[in-house]
C-alpha cells in the first residue's frame, strides 16, 4: 500500500500540483486581488491559447522533434482569417479556412521533416521566419478588430457571467488530445519513435507517415489556438502571439515532457500551464511588467531542466568535472572503436540540437 | 525513485528561491503607483512605455492625482501593440481600479477588453489615441486633429517652398489619432497652395526608435528625390533627425512633425528640423486626470456644453470636435523653431 | 587512426562541402547583382553600396560569434537580446560619462557580453540543457533584464558625443568604419578557426562529440568558450548597433537574431555543426543584405524580406541535407571498403586501446 502511494506521490505530476498551490500562495502575496472569485475563475483565460499550441507542440515532441514555428503558424491562420471575414465571407466558414490553412503549413512542416528527414530544428526555424513574414504579407502592419460576437465568444465569452468558455476549451482539448496521446495506437507509435526511431521503425511503426502527421496536428492546434487568441485579444493581427514560444516551451517542459523524445503526459502538459497562468496572473495583478514576468518564467524553466539533470546525475553517479561532455540518450553504442571510425556525419538521430 | 525524489528537492528549492527574489522586488512594483489615504483609484494606461511623451503623461497624471486626493498607476505595454494593453485593461479591472484612462493602439481592438471592465463597473477615459464610441465616457483630445494634420503640411511646405516629393513617417498603422491626422493632412495637400508638393509613401515605424530610423533609410534609399518627411510622432522625428544628421542630409531633406522640445533641440540648432510642434504634454497627462475623476464624481456625463475647472488649466467645456464626440480639447499646438526651442523645458 | 580522425577527416569533409557551397553563394550574389542592376535605380551606385556594407556590418560581427557556437552543435538565440542589453548599456555610459573614450565604452559593451555569453555556456555544458531551450529561455531573461535596467528609460541620440555617431557615418577610404569592424572580426574569426587548435577543436566537436571526447578534446570548456566568444561578439555589435541607432531603449536589436541566424545557415554553416567557414557566412549576409536593399529600391513591401529570410533558411537547409547526405553516403561506403580490405588482408587480433 504505502508502496502504492509513494509512487503516486513522487510522480511528476504530482509536484505540479504543489507547485501550483506553492504559485498560488505566492501570487496571493503579490496581490490582494488574486484569491478573488472573479480572478480565480478567470485566471487561464488570457493563456488558454498557449496551452492549446503547448498540447500541438507535445506530440512533436514526444516523436523525437521539435516545431518552433507554431506562433507563426498561429498568426497566418488568424490574418487569413481575418482578411477573409473583411472581404465578407460568412464567419464560420473562414474560420474552417483558418484551421484548413493551419493544418496546411503544419504539413509543410512535416513534409520537409518527415519525408525528407531535415532536421526539425532548423526546418522550423526557418518556417518561424518564412511564416511569420507570410503573415505579414497578407495582413502588413494592420489589424482586423471587427468580429461577430459568437465568434468572440469562444475565447472571450462567459457563462453566467463567471465560467470562461476559454477554460471549457482547455479542459476539453486537453481530454481529447490527451485520449489520443495515451489511448490510441497512434499514441504508442509516438512514444516509441521518440524513444528509438531506429527500433520503431524496424518494428513496423510507419515512422514516416506519423512524423507528418504530428507536425499536422502542431499546425491544426495552432489554427485552434488562433481562435481562442483572438476571442480574448479582441484583434487579428500579424504579430499575434509574438512572443509567446517561450511560454509554450515551458509549459511542455515543465509538464514533464522529455525535451529528446520519448516519455511526457498531456496531463503534465495541462498542470503546468495552470502553474505558468497562476504565476503570470499574479504578476500582472502586482503590475509587473510583462518582460520582467519573462525572466521569472525563462528562470523557472532553466531551473526545471537543471534540476532534472541533477537528479539524473546523481543518480548516475557521474558528476564530475572532469567529464564535461555532452550526454545523449539514446545512441545506438557500438564497440568503441567503431564509435570512433564512425565518421563525422553519421549520426542522424537529431539527439543533438 | 531517489533520483526523482532529489530532483523534485532540487526543483522546489530553486523555483524558491527565484520565487522569493521576484517576490522581494515585485513589492516595489517598477511602474511606479502614486498612493493617497483615501479616494478613487485610477489606471493610466498609455499606448506603450518607455517614451518620453508618455512618461511625461503619466508624470502629470500622477501631479494631477496628488491635487485631487487620488491615486493613479502608470503602466503599460513595452510596445505599441493593441492586443498588449488587453490584459492591462483586464488586470485593472480585477485589481478593483475605478477608472481607467487610456491611449490605445487601436480603436477597435481594445474596445471588447474595455467594455467588460465598463460591464464591471470602471469608468473608461480616453485620451490621445481614442477608441470605440462605446467603450468610453468622454475623449481627452490634443489641439483639433484637423489643426494638427494641416499645420503639419504647412510647416513642411514652408522649408520645401511648398514644391517636391514628401513621406509621411507615421507610428503603427492603427492608432485612431495617427490615422485621423493624415487623412487631414491629405485633405490639406488638396488645395491650392500646396499642388505642387506630392506624397509618395507613408511609411510606419511602430513608435520604435530602431524601426522608424531603418524606415527613414528605407524612404531615402527609396525615393532619392526625397524633399521632406512629416513625422506626427515623437519617435519617428527624433529618428528621422538623426539618420538625416548621420547621413549628412539635413541640408537636403526637410523634417517637420511632433516632436519633444528636449529631444530635438541639437536637430534643431544644426538645422536638421527647423520648424516642427506639439502641446504641452505634461498638460495632458494632467487634464486626463482631471476629467477621469470629476467623471467618477458624477460631475461629468459627457454631454455637450458641459463645463467644468481641471485645476490649474482653468476652465474647459465638453464639445463636438472633427465630427467627434465628446471630447475634451487641450487647446492649440505649439510651433518650434530654433528661436524658442531654449524656452521649452519637455 | 584516432590522431588522424582529429585534424583532418572533418576537414576533409568540411572542404569539399563549403568550396561547393561558396561557389553557389558567389553564383547567387552575381545574378542578384545583375538582376537589380537592371531593375532598380540606383543599384549600382558607390552611396547605395555603402548602405549595404553598413547594413552587413553588425550582422558579420555577430555572426561570426555565432557561426562558433553552431559548428559545436549548437545554437544561440539569445544573440539579440545581448546586443540589445551591452548596446544600452555602453550608450548609458557614454551620456553619463561624456568624456570616455570610445574604447572603453567598447570593452563595456564586450565585457557585459563575454559574461552573459559564458551564462549560455554554463547552462549548456553544466547544467546540461540543450542549447535550444537554455538560449530561448535566456533570451527572455536578459531581454527582461534590458526592460530593468532602462527603468522604463532610453539613452536619446542628442545626449551622445558626436564622435561616437560619426562610427556610424564615418567612410575611411570609402568603407565605412562599420565595415572595417566586420572585416577585421572576420578576419580574426578565420585566422583563429584555421590556425588555433581551439579553433579547429569547434569543428571536430561538432562532427562527433563522442570521438571528439576520445581524442582528449576537453569538450565542455570548448563549448563554454564557443557562447562566450559569441557572447562577446554579440557586446561588440552591441556597441556598434548604438553608434547606428543611438536612440537606445530596451527593445533594442528585438529579432535580430533571425537576421544573424540566416547569414549563418545560409553562408554553409551546418545546423549540425561540423563544417562551414567564416568566408561563407560573410557571402551569406551579403547575399541576404544585397536583396534586401534591392528590395527596398524596388520599393517592395518589407514584409516580403521576413518571408525571404525564412524561405531562404529552408532552402539552405534542404540543399545542406542532401549535399551532407551524399557526402555521407560516400564516406559510409569508402569506409565499407577499407574495412573490407582490411579485412581481408589480416586476420583479426585485438586491437590495442586507442
Amino acid at each position: 500500500m504505502t508502496r502504492v502511494l509513494l509512487r503516486l506521490v513522487l510522480r511528476w505530476e504530482t509536484l505540479l500540483i504543489v507547485a501550483i498551490v506553492g504559485g498560488g500562495i505566492w501570487s496571493a502575496t503579490l496581490s490582494e486581488f488574486f484569491f478573488t472569485r472573479i480572478n480565480l475563475l478567470d485566471l487561464a483565460t488570457p493563456y488558454v491559447f498557449i496551452g492549446l499550441l503547448a498540447f500541438g507542440l507535445t506530440f512533436v515532441v514526444i516523436a523525437g522533434e521539435i516545431d518552433i514555428s507554431v506562433t507563426s503558424i498561429l498568426a497566418v491562420s488568424v490574418v487569413s482569417f481575418a482578411q477573409l471575414l473583411d472581404h465578407g465571407v460568412n464567419v464560420w466558414l473562414a474560420t474552417a479556412a483558418g484551421l484548413g490553412v493551419a493544418a496546411a503549413l503544419g504539413l509543410v512542416n512535416g513534409l520537409l521533416v518527415g519525408v525528407l528527414n531535415l532536421p526539425s530544428l532548423a526546418v522550423t526555424l526557418g518556417t518561424l521566419a518564412a511564416f511569420q513574414g507570410l503573415a505579414f504579407v497578407i495582413l502588413s502592419g494592420e489589424g482586423v478588430a471587427e468580429f461577430p460576437q459568437r465568434y468572440l465568444s469562444i475565447g472571450g465569452g462567459y457563462s453566467k457571467q463567471e465560467l470562461p468558455h476559454a477554460l471549457v476549451l482547455l479542459v476539453a482539448a486537453a481530454f481529447v488530445l490527451g485520449l489520443l496521446l495515451h489511448a490510441t495506437r497512434f499514441g504508442r507509435y509516438l512514444f516509441a519513435i521518440g524513444s528509438n526511431r531506429e527500433a520503431a521503425h524496424l518494428s513496423g511503426v510507419p515512422a514516416s507517415r506519423v512524423r507528418v502527421t504530428v507536425f499536422v496536428i502542431s499546425g491544426l492546434m495552432a489554427g485552434i489556438a488562433g481562435i481562442a487568441y483572438v476571442g480574448f485579444f479582441g484583434s487579428a493581427r500579424a504579430d499575434a502571439a509574438q512572443g509567446s514560444l517561450l511560454d509554450v516551451v515551458t509549459a511542455v517542459v515543465l509538464g514533464g515532457v522529455n525535451i529528446f523524445g520519448g516519455a511526457g503526459t498531456m496531463v503534465g502538459v495541462f498542470l503546468a500551464l495552470i502553474l505558468v497562468a497562476v504565476l503570470r496572473n499574479g504578476m500582472q495583478l502586482a503590475n509587473v511588467g510583462g518582460d520582467t514576468q519573462n525572466i521569472v518564467i525563462g528562470v523557472l524553466l532553466l531551473a526545471a531542466i537543471a534540476a532534472g539533470n541533477l537528479g539524473r546525475a546523481i543518480q548516475d553517479g557521474s558528476i564530475s568535472l572532469a567529464r564535461l561532455g555532452i550526454r545523449r540518450r539514446g545512441v545506438i553504442r557500438s564497440d568503441a572503436k567503431e564509435a570512433a571510425i564512425a565518421m563525422s556525419v553519421e549520426s542522424q538521430t537529431p539527439k543533438g540540437r | 525513485m531517489r533520483r526523482k525524489r532529489l530532483g523534485i528537492l532540487s526543483l522546489i528549492s530553486l523555483v524558491a528561491v527565484v520565487v522569493l527574489s521576484v517576490g522581494l522586488s515585485a513589492g516595489t512594483s517598477s511602474a511606479g503607483t502614486e498612493r493617497a489615504e483615501s479616494g478613487k483609484r485610477i489606471f493610466f494606461l498609455p499606448k506603450l512605455i518607455g517614451v518620453n511623451v508618455f512618461t511625461e503623461n503619466g508624470k502629470s497624471a500622477k501631479e494631477a492625482a496628488r491635487a485631487l486626493g487620488e491615486t493613479v498607476t502608470y503602466n503599460g505595454p513595452t510596445e505599441a501593440v493593441a492586443a498588449k494593453q488587453v490584459p492591462f485593461i483586464d488586470s485593472a479591472a480585477r485589481q478593483g481600479y475605478n477608472a481607467i484612462v487610456i491611449s490605445a493602439n487601436d480603436p477597435n481592438a481594445v474596445a471588447p477588453a474595455l467594455k467588460r471592465a465598463q460591464q464591471r463597473g470602471l469608468k473608461v477615459i480616453s485620451y490621445d489615441g481614442d477608441v470605440r464610441k462605446d467603450a468610453r465616457t468622454i475623449f481627452v483630445s490634443p489641439p483639433k486633429a484637423s489643426d494638427i494634420g494641416a499645420f503639419q503640411v504647412e510647416w513642411l511646405g514652408a522649408q520645401i517652398r511648398y514644391r517636391g516629393e514628401i513621406a509621411i513617417l507615421s507610428a503603427t498603422p492603427t492608432a485612431a489619432n495617427q490615422n485621423t491626422w493624415i487623412k487631414f493632412m491629405k485633405q490639406t495637400l488638396k488645395k491650392r497652395k500646396y499642388r505642387n508638393m506630392k506624397l509618395v509613401k507613408t511609411a510606419y515605424g511602430n513608435d520604435n526608435p530602431t524601426d522608424s530610423a531603418k524606415e527613414t533609410q528605407a524612404l531615402l534609399r527609396a525615393y532619392p528625390n526625397l524633399k521632406g518627411i512629416i513625422a506626427p510622432t515623437t519617435v519617428g522625428i527624433s529618428a528621422a533627425a538623426q539618420v538625416l544628421d548621420q547621413s549628412r542630409r539635413c541640408r537636403r531633406v526637410a523634417l517637420t512633425g511632433l516632436g519633444l522640445p528636449n529631444q530635438m533641440r541639437r536637430y534643431v540648432k544644426k538645422g536638421c528640423a527647423r520648424r516642427f510642434g506639439l502641446w504641452n504634454e505634461r498638460d495632458f497627462g494632467y487634464l486626463a486626470t482631471y476629467v477621469a475623476s470629476l467623471v467618477l464624481d458624477g460631475k461629468l456625463t459627457g454631454k455637450l456644453g458641459e463645463s467644468f475647472r481641471a485645476g490649474r488649466l482653468g476652465t474647459r467645456r465638453v464639445v463636438t470636435s472633427d465630427g467627434n464626440s465628446p471630447v475634451v480639447v487641450l487647446g492649440k499646438p505649439l510651433v518650434f523653431t530654433r528661436a524658442n526651442i531654449d524656452k521649452y523645458n519637455f | 587512426m584516432i590522431a588522424e580522425l582529429r585534424g583532418l577527416k572533418p576537414q576533409q569533409i568540411a572542404a569539399a562541402a563549403f568550396r561547393l557551397r561558396e561557389i553557389g553563394l558567389v553564383i547567387a550574389l552575381g545574378a542578384a547583382v545583375v538582376f537589380f542592376a537592371i531593375r532598380a535605380p540606383n543599384f549600382l551606385t558607390v552611396g547605395n553600396w555603402q548602405d549595404i556594407a553598413r547594413d552587413v556590418a553588425i550582422v558579420v560581427v555577430v555572426a561570426v560569434g555565432e557561426t562558433m557556437v553552431v559548428l559545436t552543435r549548437n545554437i544561440d538565440l539569445s544573440v539579440a537580446s545581448i546586443v540589445g542589453l551591452s548596446a544600452y548599456i555602453s550608450a548609458d555610459y557614454l551620456a553619463s560619462h561624456p568624456g570616455t573614450a570610445l574604447g572603453v565604452a567598447a570593452l563595456i559593451a564586450v565585457g557585459v557580453g563575454t559574461v552573459l555569453g559564458f551564462v549560455n555556456g554554463l547552462l549548456v555544458v553544466v547544467a546540461r540543457i540543450p542549447a535550444i531551450i537554455a538560449t530561448l529561455a535566456t533570451l527572455a531573461i536578459y531581454r527582461g533584464l534590458s526592460f530593468q535596467v532602462t527603468a522604463g528609460d532610453q539613452v536619446s541620440a542628442f545626449q551622445l558625443p558626436d564622435r561616437f555617431l560619426d562610427l556610424a557615418a564615418s567612410k575611411p577610404l570609402g568603407l565605412p568604419t562599420l565595415a572595417w569592424f566586420a572585416f577585421a572580426v572576420a578576419i580574426a574569426g578565420s585566422a583563429v578557426l584555421r590556425w588555433t587548435r581551439w579553433g579547429r577543436d569547434f569543428y571536430a566537436i561538432g562532427s562527433n562529440p563522442e570521438a571528439a571526447r576520445f581524442a582528449g578534446i576537453p569538450v565542455g570548456r570548448r563549448i563554454i568558450l564557443a557562447f562566450t566568444i559569441c557572447g562577446a561578439l554579440s557586446g561588440l555589435g552591441g556597441f556598434l548597433w548604438a553608434s547606428r541607432f543611438p536612440n537606445v531603449d530596451a527593445v533594442a536589436a528585438t529579432d535580430f537574431e533571425l537576421d544573424v541566424i540566416t547569414a549563418v545557415v545560409i553562408g554553409g554553416v551546418n545546423v549540425f555543426g561540423g563544417s562551414g567557414t567564416i568566408f561563407g557566412v560573410v557571402l551569406g549576409a551579403v547575399l541576404v543584405a544585397t536583396i534586401q536593399d534591392g528590395f527596398t529600391l524596388l520599393r517592395l513591401s518589407e514584409f516580403w524580406k521576413m518571408f525571404f529570410n525564412g524561405a531562404a533558411i529552408v532552402v539552405a537547409v534542404t540543399i545542406d541535407a542532401l549535399v551532407t547526405r551524399r557526402l555521407q553516403d560516400a564516406l559510409r561506403r569508402r569506409r565499407a571498403e577499407v574495412l573490407a580490405a582490411r579485412h581481408a588482408a589480416a586476420p583479426p587480433r585485438p586491437e590495442a586501446a586507442p
